[in-house]
């Protein structure tokens, strides 16, 4: 293979506006043990929805309850007002499982005309899956036989079998390597421009790349529903590396090859970069030393 | 699905070589043979619940769920999987066994599908259902495992015994056999009837997860 997936996934667009997810005071769990506290929040705006928190903070429980496995022990889940108890609910969502969901005995192409069958989808659509996400070269390989990345290039392969609205993505770049990772985050960018991603990951950078908005849980309970924008580090640190020595930042902090000092916001940027260039300065790099969503894990 | 096939040959394989020795012993094969044959049937009717267990491991029900089907139908698909390998397990130890017994210079006579119809097809497909029923609730009330402590190690002889039994009780009361087999039979459907009528609460959804 030497080229990732098609930036173009082939589905159609959808109208702007098109589907709502609201989950309402939703309490949920197994076993009557509960992991979820009343979470609310809706979305209807076609984006990048990063869901994140600690282990154990319920991110797979709320996908799980969204996609309709978990029964509500209160509380609703409904899309466009409908709950998603109903098979019309269910057939406007994709749910790509932290597992692969791939059945090992089966190859590529037989696992894809099993879901295929599912879905109500064609012989064609799985030919179309094979090109778009360029499986088709180990079409015929038992999915047992497979690497990691190319487990979950079929996966994903799965969830384009049909067009749906609302994509819900459990962690779908773990274990995979940064060329496929990368490849995955531009199908889900791509995804997004008209259809909602809720999309789950530990990797805070990945999330900050691709993410318009953040869902942050912990404890079961929703601590944050924002723009990406939005969400400041406690301390705003700026890093600096210069191309040669300088005497003008003595008196900054080392890190490594970087200055570093601490500003309120990333606006005293502009003015920093003109003040250290005004100065003789000659910069290499400028760069934010803290990842703003760490602060959602303590 | 690599499981289920492997254990559809194993029991395809061994049906057909003892139901061939048994049909070249003349009567043995109308007697103990069609007595015997559950019990092979066991071992070719495992792969529903060896494909569900794995299923369940690797996240394919957690999508099938997912998708809005319910756990009964899994259930019911799980059945008819091992139903459908009991089928050819069976025609494939009945061919054998009449076709030695037809080639060792017997003649047929209404006894041989009287002992199929009454017992052999019956227990069999009832005993794989039971077993079945067993492994797909055991596994989903139970963590993901592997081994003799799993659903899959005990399986077969759960599946064996109610034919095992009821044959050792009629062979040693041979007087009142036919009635011994076939309430040896009543049970084991009863016991199936009763464990299916409890499918919702054995078998919720979220027990088919796959472990976080």
């Amino acid at each position: 293979m030497t080229a990732g997936p098609k930036l173009e996934i082939g589905l159609p667009a959808l109208p702007e506006g098109t589907a709502s997810l609201t989950c309402r005071s939703v309490q949920s769990g197994y076993q009557n043990k509960p992991v979820l506290h009343d979470v609310s929040f809706t979305v209807d705006t076609p984006s990048v929805y990063v869901v994140l928190g600690p282990n154990g903070a319920g991110k797979t429980t709320l996908f799980r309850t969204i996609a309709g496995i978990l029964r509500p022990t209160y509380g609703e889940v409904l899309i466009d007002g409908v709950p998603i108890g109903q098979q019309a609910s269910r057939d406007r969502l994709h749910y790509l499982t932290h597992v692969d969901g791939m059945p090992d005995g089966l190859t590529v192409r037989e696992g894809l005309d099993f879901y295929a069958q599912v879905e109500r989808a064609t012989r064609s659509d799985v030919e179309r899956v094979l090109d778009q996400l360029e499986i088709r070269e180990f079409s015929d390989n038992f999915i047992s036989k497979l690497s990691a990345g190319q487990r979950k290039r079929v996966a994903i392969a799965r969830i384009f079998l049909r067009e749906r609205e609302i994509y819900l993505l459990d962690e779908p770049t773990a274990n995979l390597d940064p060329k496929v990772a990368r490849e995955i985050r531009t199908l889900i960018l791509n995804l997004s421009k008209d259809r909602i991603v809720l999309y789950s990951s530990h990797n805070l950078f990945e999330a900050r790349e691709i993410g318009r908005y953040v869902i942050a849980l912990k404890g079961g309970s929703l601590t944050l529903f924002d723009k990406m924008e939005n969400v400041r580090a406690a301390h705003y640190i700026v890093g600096v590396r210069t191309l040669e020595p300088t005497t003008a930042l003595d008196g900054w902090e080392r890190s490594g090859d970087y200055y570093l000092r601490e500003f309120s916001g990333p606006e005293q940027v502009p003015t920093l970069i003109r003040d250290l260039e005004s100065r003789g300065v000659k910069l290499r790099e400028v760069r934010e030393m803290e990842n703003p969503l760490e602060d959602l894990f303590t | 699905m690599v499981v289920g096939r492997v254990s559809l040959v194993i029991g395809c394989v061994m049906v057909g070589f003892y139901s061939a020795a048994f049909g070249l012993g003349g009567s043995l094969f109308t007697s103990i043979g069609t007595v015997i044959l559950p019990i092979f049937a066991v071992s070719g009717g495992l792969g529903g619940a060896m494909v569900f267990t794995n299923d369940r491991s690797k996240g394919v029900l957690e999508y099938l769920v997912a998708y809005g089907l319910s756990p009964r139908r899994i259930l019911l698909n799980v059945l008819i999987a091992g139903l459908v390998q009991v089928t050819i397990v069976l025609a494939v130890g009945v061919s054998a066994g009449i076709t030695t017994y037809l080639l060792s210079g017997n003649v047929l006579t209404p006894a041989l599908p009287e002992a199929l119809l009454a017992y052999t097809f019956p227990m069999s497909y009832a005993t794989v259902t039971l077993m079945t029923t067993v492994g797909v609730f055991w596994t989903s009330l139970s963590s993901p495992r592997a081994g003799m402590n799993s659903p899959l190690g005990v399986l077969p002889m759960l599946g064996v015994i109610p034919t095992a039994v009821g044959l050792v009780v009629a062979l040693a009361i041979p007087s009142h056999a036919v009635q011994i087999v076939l309430g040896d039979e009543l049970v084991v459907v009863l016991a199936l009837v009763s464990l299916l009528a409890r499918t919702d609460r054995l078998m919720p959804p979220d027990r088919l997860l796959s472990p976080a």
